[in-house]
């Protein structure tokens, strides 16, 4: 049985899918769906019937495209049968600039050393005083202060007469604050960490938090020691305080009033003057620069 | 200019971190402006552009006094208080008539902008033909040889990559490509000028053919839009180079260490480190135990022994 008449008969009825006169083949760029056709614009054509020459020549470039994603690799999803795009080869400009990475925080880096994954828990945990399913956290929670609970025992070691809701409230005040300063301190860690390592922040990685404290800590006291020395007396008439920070390093130490040698005091004296005034008459001050701050500045 | 906020609620949070800059971005939203006066050809177009960018679209209705050639600050404000990176604003004057200026932002500061005149535009309504649903991806085609030579083209061809494309997506549904944008490049002028550009949209229509591939046929649902190239501002070089950079984690990761060889076949490449031999545990062999010269004697002494007792044993 000779079927090829047949399937050739069948074949005329329906219009061809291959695109015949591109001299040039097209380009594609699957990943945006993208075709680009280099060949030249019949210009006769454009100018005596402009649409439909682009609509078949649309047609014909988009017949060519399909045709190539339909040979693309497909997967069958809930969605139907989707076919899987290579990347775009096209670049596109980002709408904003990449994200800076966040530094570790101190539970972050205890969690590394130690090896702790964090998994994922189910909010609905089954709570056994009840008998029913109750959110882990939040409202309603089963992990709750216990403030709502209609009866609190007074616990062996405590005063009869406390109010024990009262106890569980300030508790609960309490672990609140706790949890914000320990978060204020890791922005805070965070911050001078960024800062002090502009390098590896810049290529897109972590920062470096090991001097991070350190530095915060140097920073914290550095500051209170020009608190201290801005009083009216300059700090010399304030009450001590136990445990106070004593400055370290500053020694004062005085020149005799008369020398003999004379040219000491001459280069003291000139040094003096070349910070005030300027070296060799040149400006201390950048004009220009000081130009340009104070515009951005504004 | 704008005061930062400081979330409140759980909400704002939400909102504000879906803001801020990420590894793998939003879809950019675009906004729609009319100038200080605007002309049926320009307003027809840019409510069919907008209705092609939907949902990711804003429209503003009232008339602004808005020159981005001019003065490009007002697109900062609107670009940080509705967290758009894309403009698309409408002007008309006798100097430049039915002008469409496209604009585009990056961190919020103007990246590149250009500006089109419309010469012929139809819009979507004049054409009775189904249309596209919203938020559909499109197809693109850009036909004619000045897309990737003259700068306006290829900033033009840029723009509306960028407008349409929505989501770039790994994976798309075979059903879902239901249109096509088509933008045909006309001929130079006789001055050397960038001639006309057209852009047409279709939506697409699968037919039956003898084979697996279907036949393609397009029926033109509009906006249809014969452009002219006017004013260009082009992105500064460090700007545009910091806004293609891409982050580590979406760079297509290499595979190393496998290749294929002559016949096809996929070979691997396992590196070893180093291997002190004396210490690999290895099965025991009683014969190959290293013997010291003392023990050689005893040995032989009792293998002479053992000799004596039963000779089957030896060897």
């Amino acid at each position: 049985m000779d079927v090829s008449g047949v399937l050739e008969a069948h074949k005329q009825k329906f219009k061809s899918v291959s695109v015949e006169g591109k001299v040039i083949p097209l380009e594609y760029d699957l990943g945006l769906l993208t075709a680009y056709d280099q060949n030249p614009i019949d210009e006769t054509e454009l100018k005596k019937n402009k649409d439909e020459y682009l609509q078949s020549l649309s047609r014909d470039n988009a017949q060519l495209l399909f045709n190539e994603i339909f040979q693309l690799p497909t997967i069958s999803d809930d969605n139907g049968v989707m076919a899987m795009l290579p990347v775009p080869t096209t670049l596109l400009p980002r709408e904003k600039p990449l994200p800076k990475p966040k530094p570790e925080t101190r539970w972050e880096k205890f969690a590394k050393a130690k090896g702790i994954v964090n998994r994922k828990k189910e909010r609905m945990v089954f709570d056994d005083n009840t008998g029913e399913y109750k959110p882990r956290w939040g409202y309603k929670g089963i992990n709750d202060d216990g403030s709502k609970d209609w009866i609190i025992e007074v616990p062996s070691g405590a005063n009869p007469m406390e109010d024990q809701y009262e106890a569980r409230r300030e508790a609960k005040k309490e672990r609140v604050e706790k949890n914000d300063k320990r978060r204020q301190r890791n922005m805070e860690e965070a911050a001078v960490a960024s800062k002090m390592d502009q390098k590896t922040v810049n290529k897109g990685e972590r920062p470096n938090m090991d001097n991070a404290r350190a530095m915060k800590r140097k920073e914290i006291e550095n500051q209170i020691l020009i608190s201290k020395n801005s009083t009216a007396s300059a700090g010399k008439f304030d009450q001590a305080i136990k445990g106070d920070l004593k400055p370290k390093g500053i020694k004062r130490k005085f020149e005799p009033n008369v020398t003999a040698d004379l040219s000491k005091e001459k280069a003291g004296n000139m040094s003096i003057l070349d910070r005030v005034v300027g070296k060799n008459g040149e400006d201390l001050v950048n004009v220009r620069k000081a130009i340009k701050a104070t515009k951005s500045r504004k | 200019m704008l005061r930062t906020i400081t979330p409140r609620n759980a909400r704002v949070k939400r909102v504000l971190k879906n803001r801020e800059a990420k590894t793998e971005e939003n879809i950019k939203t675009a906004i729609f402006i009319r100038g200080s006066q605007t002309s049926q050809i320009v307003n027809d177009a840019l409510a069919d552009l907008y209705m092609l960018k939907k949902p990711h679209a804003v429209n503003f209705t009232k008339k602004n006094q808005i020159h981005p050639f001019e003065d490009h600050s007002n697109l900062q404000f609107f670009s940080q208080k509705n967290d758009a990176s894309l403009f698309v604003i409408g002007t008309h004057s006798k100097k430049r008539p039915n002008t469409l200026t496209f604009a585009r932002m990056f961190d919020h500061q103007l990246l590149d902008m250009m500006e089109v005149s419309i010469e012929k535009g139809t819009p979507m309504k004049d054409f009775k033909t189904p249309k596209s649903a919203i938020g559909m991806k499109p197809c693109f085609m850009f036909n004619g040889d000045m897309w990737d030579q003259n700068p306006h083209y290829i900033m033009f061809k840029s723009m509306i990559l960028d407008f349409y494309h929505g989501q770039t997506v790994d994976k798309v549904a075979l059903a879902g490509l239901e249109y096509v944008i088509s933008v045909t490049s006309g001929p130079m002028t006789s001055e050397g000028k960038p001639g006309k550009i057209y852009l047409r949209t279709y939506t697409i229509v699968l037919k039956r053919s003898g084979v697996k591939l279907p036949r393609i046929e397009l029926v033109e649902m509009g906006p249809s839009m014969d452009m002219t190239f006017g004013r260009m501002t082009e992105a500064k070089p460090d700007v545009w180079k910091q806004s293609l950079r891409v982050p580590k984690e979406l760079k297509p990761k290499k595979k190393k260490n496998i290749t294929k060889d002559v016949m096809g076949d996929t070979v691997g490449r396992i590196h070893m480190g180093r291997q002190d031999f004396d210490k690999i545990q290895t099965r025991k062999m009683k014969g190959l135990k290293k013997r010291t010269a003392s023990t050689e004697e005893e040995g032989e002494s009792g293998d002479k022994k053992q000799r004596v007792d039963d000779s089957d044993d030896e060897e």
